[in-house]
């Protein structure tokens, strides 16, 4: 029986690999049209110690554009950020740049 | 003197005081929303609003929700229970109720109030931002209700607002 030709597998695959896995992982909340603005801005503060300004920003990203990028990070951070924001009640996902 | 509404006493409680007709409208509430936020009943898209996805991808999105999905509807339901039990506390005198909360009593009721407007906006079926601009419609309990706990909501926001760090 002939052995099939055995092709040895390139391994340059192997760090494009691993960098795939390492790109951060964005959390982003969602326009709803029932939140509060101002209760936005407090969670934005207290999950993710943004101050005022930065938190009132973002809020206004989510408001006007639909969505707004709050915190980027490892994929297990992300989707702890992501289910704190749930637990808050508000719209968020988590997905890779 | 504050008479109505919410604000951070100097010992770090929130005293909430209520008119006693709004007590009595959060007293009804707990039992209307419990139901849903345990997902027995649902109303409009509330399963969908009140529990959103984290992923677009389905297998991603169905390890996410068997980790986390119960531990979620969980504290949901344990901040809705806190705000029945310091609703039934508090004292009313000269028809104004009051009650002082600690900051674990005053996350809960945030939290709850925040649930039960995204569940009368589900009931209501609230797409669009414009529903805001116009005064509620004194026919619709419902939407006299959900903004009467808009109003709540800021207070409570206001107040806890200044418990931040770089307040």
């Amino acid at each position: 029986m002939a052995a099939a030709p055995v092709i040895a597998p390139e391994r340059t695959w192997e760090p494009s690999e691993v960098d795939e896995r390492d790109r951060p992982w964005s959390v982003i909340v969602w326009n709803d049209p029932v939140t509060l603005m101002s209760y936005v801005v407090f969670v934005l503060r207290k999950l993710f110690n943004h101050n005022e300004a930065t938190a009132t920003k973002l809020m206004l990203q989510v408001h006007n554009e639909g969505r707004a990028v709050v915190a980027s990070g490892p994929r297990e951070k992300s989707e702890a950020d992501v289910a704190r924001l749930h637990a808050h009640g508000l719209q968020a996902t988590l997905s890779q740049d | 003197m504050l008479t109505h509404g919410v604000r951070r006493l100097p010992d770090g409680r929130i005293r909430v005081r209520l008119a006693a007709r709004e007590h009595e409208l959060l007293r009804s509430l707990p039992a209307q929303l419990r139901p849903v936020l345990a997902g027995e009943q649902q109303v409009g898209d509330s399963a969908q609003r009140l529990f959103p996805p984290a992923y677009d991808d389905l297998a991603d999105e169905t390890e996410y929700r068997e980790l986390v999905g119960d531990d979620l509807t969980q504290e949901r339901l344990a901040a809705l229970d806190h705000l029945s039990r310091s609703v039934a506390a508090g004292g009313t005198r000269r028809l104004v109720w009051t009650v002082d909360l600690d900051a674990e009593g005053a996350a809960a009721w945030l939290s709850a109030v925040n649930d039960a407007r995204l569940i009368l906006g589900c009931t209501l079926g609230i797409t669009q931002e414009s529903v805001w601009e116009s005064a509620p419609d004194p026919d619709n309990p419902t939407s006299v209700v959900i903004f009467w706990l808009g109003w709540l909501q800021e207070e409570l926001v206001a107040a806890l607002m200044r418990t931040l760090p770089d307040s």
